[in-house]
């Protein structure tokens, strides 16, 4: 199984230990990952269409002439590039005047993929399972989904938009105990940090609130926005509302490669702003 | 009591402007307020309601909508967007709406308050440059932006800890396919004006 790798810019960056836990994990399940050679930006923060449709189409037409699919752990740059690659499919006149934007040639024979995907529907929970070497007993997690990996539907395809089951299963699969809770498709609030930054951290301490009173001992998320509103921002949360949280979020790769028997450092689980060493700990790792 | 609606002062056009700029099935709308029930900002602060927005559009109350800071508080979460029972494209059509108030702005006719269009303005700026994002001028920005001096000082320490766990690089990264990137920004330039 051989993909093209489109990291994203947040995976070259803040979202580090994901793209660490990512390679580390697909190598270890026998998915071969070759990074799109000078992939750009998908044109993440733009509503407007003008420019991340064409910005995206760049990427889609790097990735046709590989001869290979593109799979993104990013949620946000999952939703840009499928909805680049929806537009232009589906209309010659729109991918002629594209291709003429970009200087290039996509004929619209790219698919996209989320690595979550990836992992649950086209690996599968049976292989998964197979190799898991260290049940995580003792984890407690809450699967959180967000908003671009089921929503819209139409364009993220691959789980139910009100109540996914993916992660939940991959969880399960790890060994860790996988807890029902409220939010799991609510938005963490990221595309308000800029400019809103009170309702931003708002709607994230809902996130948070409700894993806690589902009794979880960590959050597991699928993209790095998300990540930067529940981990990063946490410390933010927690003096805006004069509370102490200290709740782990992990990638879901993390938690996956945990069970698979890789290290903590191969993962990436130093570079998490809220430590997960003390859960680890209790459950005998690290 | 709330002041009545005249329709001389509307723009009937204005419909037809959130059309074209990628709101094409605003008319689908007929106000079940399902967006608004599903809408997490609206949770927050019930001034954000896009129901109402939708209205005001259609009524043609174009210089209210556009002159409101409140359009630019969409999460971009596409939870309207998914329960629209009329596949109106609530997400698309809000976004229409801000395209259009952005342009207005550009040309001296609104002035906006909300720091969002200048916000992406800086993303989009970096993207021209390097064709990727540079985080670490990207924060710095923003900081200073929404929060002047103080603000950008006080982020210091945060970027420090992303830094020593080397998450944030201090040079940037250039692709090598800048002329296709400079392409794509001249030609949507050139097609905006």
């Amino acid at each position: 199984m051989k993909f093209a790798y489109y990291p994203g810019c947040y995976l070259h960056g803040t979202a580090l230990e994901y793209d660490m836990s990512t390679r580390a994990v697909c190598r270890k399940l026998g998915i071969e990952l070759i990074e799109l050679d000078d992939w750009n930006c998908c044109g993440a923060v733009e509503a407007n269409n003008s420019l991340s449709i064409p910005l995206s189409a760049r990427n889609l037409a790097l990735a046709e002439r590989m001869g290979l699919n593109i799979v993104a752990p990013c949620s946000v740059c999952f939703h840009k590039l499928s909805k680049a690659n929806k537009m232009v499919k589906g209309d010659e006149k729109f991918r002629k005047k594209i291709n003429e934007m970009i200087d290039g040639q996509y004929q619209g024979g790219v698919e996209v993929r989320h690595l979550l995907d990836i992992i649950v529907n086209e690996v599968g929970l049976e292989r998964v399972s197979k190799d898991v070497k260290v049940p995580l007993e003792g984890v407690k997690a809450v699967p959180y989904y967000g908003c671009l990996i089921v929503r819209p539907s139409e364009i993220a395809k691959f789980d139910d938009p009100e109540d996914p089951q993916s992660l939940d299963d991959l969880i399960k699969a790890t060994g860790a105990e996988c807890l029902p809770y409220s939010h799991k498709v609510s938005c963490c609030g990221g595309g308000l940090l800029a400019n809103k930054e009170d309702f931003a951290l708002d709607m994230a301490k809902k996130i948070i609130d409700s894993a806690k009173r589902a009794g979880s001992n960590c959050i597991v998320v699928t993209c790095p926005l998300c990540h930067t509103m529940l981990d990063f921002q946490q410390s933010n949360i927690g003096s805006r509302y004069g509370i102490t949280i200290d709740l782990p979020v992990l990638y879901f790769t993390q938690l996956l490669g945990l069970a698979l028997g890789l290290g903590v450092k191969e993962l990436g689980l130093d570079k998490n702003i809220v430590s997960p060493m003390k859960l680890l700990e209790s459950i005998g790792i690290g | 009591m709330t002041e009545a609606i005249r329709l001389t002062d509307t723009d009937p056009r204005f419909v037809d402007e959130i059309k074209k700029a990628g709101g094409e099935n605003i008319l689908m709308c007929y106000q079940c307020g399902t967006c608004t029930s599903s809408c997490p900002v609206r949770e927050i602060d019930e001034r954000y309601d896009p129901l109402k927005i939708i209205r005001m559009a259609v009524l043609g109350m174009k210089k209210e909508v556009l002159s409101s800071d409140i359009i630019w508080l969409c999460s971009r979460c596409y939870a309207c967007y998914e329960h629209c029972p009329q596949s109106v494209g609530v997400t698309e059509v809000l976004h229409a709406i801000t395209n259009i108030a952005e342009k207005e702005g550009k040309e001296g006719n609104i002035r906006i308050k909300s720091l969002k269009p200048r916000l992406d303005g800086v993303f989009n700026d970096l993207i021209r440059k390097y064709g990727r994002l540079f985080e670490i001028k990207f924060f710095a920005h923003h900081a200073l932006l929404s929060k002047g001096v103080v603000g950008l000082l006080s982020s210091a320490p945060d970027g420090f800890v992303m830094f020593r766990k080397g998450k944030l690089r201090l040079l940037p990264h250039k692709i090598k396919g800048m002329k296709q990137i400079e392409r794509i920004f001249k030609i949507v330039g050139a097609n905006e004006k």
